[in-house]
């Protein structure tokens, strides 16, 4: 999945996947501000047919920490 | 003038006063509501008593429709969004975060809820989460601003929502209403024409600002941090550029402008103050009370919508 995830990050934030790893912090590294993490939450939901409610959002601030937590709502 | 907004909101002209921090308050947002659009109280950061007063104070002067602005990252947020409940307000617009986790409340108490966006992803979530209405800002707006302009993000909103838009920024008269129309919205939220409307409290000062200010003198600062701001320039927006390019720290930069809208708006400080304006502010040139402003804006559009001949 981490690859996926990988692809949509890039896409949403404008970034080259090769730059994204599952340590890469949406704010620190790939410099994404709350528009792009909100754009990039909606494409996740879109592609996993997941809802990810925005209390959760705080949670996420790793590529990683995405996977992890589809992974979990997914089960 | 009836469109999907007014009907949703029960106005007679789709025209809302932005709900502008210390400017939006009881006798401006009174005064637009009686003149048949939807007047505004700014929550902003203030606390939940003076919100209660303010929506008191609105009651008193007209039985029209109103709404209030809740600023989302304010301290006083849930006690806030209570209130409105309480106090049964018509309508809230928010800023500042996403409002999902009131959403319900306010539906069940039969508040319209109007969330700001300034990207198409929050406004299709905002329609999934409920919303009735989006407003779409635009960056040519004043005080905070997202990175899209008007122009851009109004038509890709419309697009991409089934639920009514309204647009705002960079509207300060009838061709610019028109032009709103135009791109998919069917309502039209103004700040800074009201803020220099006859019942608008602000400072002296502050009209004057915006009266005598020309196309390019609003500046936003923030960008470096992500938190733009679109003010009037001033010796306070000058020394935060200077600042900002030189890398200084986010805190250091905060104190430049903290309390400085206030400062602004209420001691008529408009030197190192922050003169929150919108970039139509160089279109903004009269004085008038909010029936006139309301009158002008919607015969203005009118003509122009109806006439329409641009082809020679």
């Amino acid at each position: 999945m981490l690859e996926k995830v990988k692809e949509i990050v890039a896409d949403s934030l404008g970034v080259e996947v090769d730059t994204i790893t599952a340590e890469s912090s949406f704010q620190k590294d790939l410099g994404a501000d709350s528009l792009d993490l909100m754009d990039m939450v909606m494409a996740l939901e879109d592609e996993y047919g997941v809802e990810i409610p925005t209390d959760d959002l705080g949670e996420l601030v790793t590529v990683g920490d995405v996977v992890k937590y589809i992974d979990k709502i997914e089960k | 003038m009836q469109t999907s907004i007014t009907k949703l909101l029960g106005i007679e002209y789709p025209v809302i006063q932005g709900g502008m921090a210390w400017v939006a308050e009881c006798h401006l947002a009174a005064a637009v509501s009686e003149a048949g659009g939807l007047g505004l109280i700014g929550a902003a950061s203030a606390p939940g008593d003076w919100v209660r007063e303010q929506i008191r104070e609105v009651k008193k002067h007209t039985n029209k429709p109103f709404g209030v602005n809740i600023m989302l990252m304010s301290p006083y947020a849930d006690e806030v969004a209570q209130i409105l409940v309480e106090e049964e307000v018509p309508v809230v617009t928010t800023g500042a975060g996403n409002p999902e986790k009131y959403i319900a409340v306010w539906k069940e108490a039969g508040i319209k809820i109007i969330p700001v966006i300034a990207s198409v992803a929050l406004a299709k979530r905002m329609e999934r989460c409920g919303a009735d209405a989006v407003v779409a800002e635009g960056c040519e707006a004043g005080g905070h601003i997202g990175e899209n302009t008007t122009m851009c993000l109004v038509p890709q909103v419309a697009d991409a929502v089934n639920i009514p838009v309204i647009a705002a920024g960079g509207i300060a008269d009838g061709r610019g209403m028109a032009a709103a129309f135009m791109l998919g919205a069917q309502g039209m939220q103004l700040g800074t024409l009201f803020v220099v409307a006859k019942e608008s409290i602000v400072h002296e000062n502050y009209k004057k600002s915006i009266l005598k200010a020309k196309d390019i003198d609003t500046k936003v600062t923030g960008r470096s941090t992500g938190h733009p701001v679109r003010a009037i320039r001033n010796q306070m927006t000058k020394e935060y550029l200077k600042k900002e390019q030189e890398g200084v720290s986010f805190e250091e930069l905060e104190l430049l402008t903290l309390g400085g809208l206030r400062k602004a708006v209420v001691e008529g400080d408009v030197k190192t103050g922050s003169v929150m304006s919108g970039q139509i502010a160089g279109l903004v040139k009269e004085e008038l009370t909010c029936r006139e402003i309301i009158q002008k804006l919607t015969s203005e559009t009118d003509a122009l919508i109806k006439g329409a001949g641009f082809y020679e």
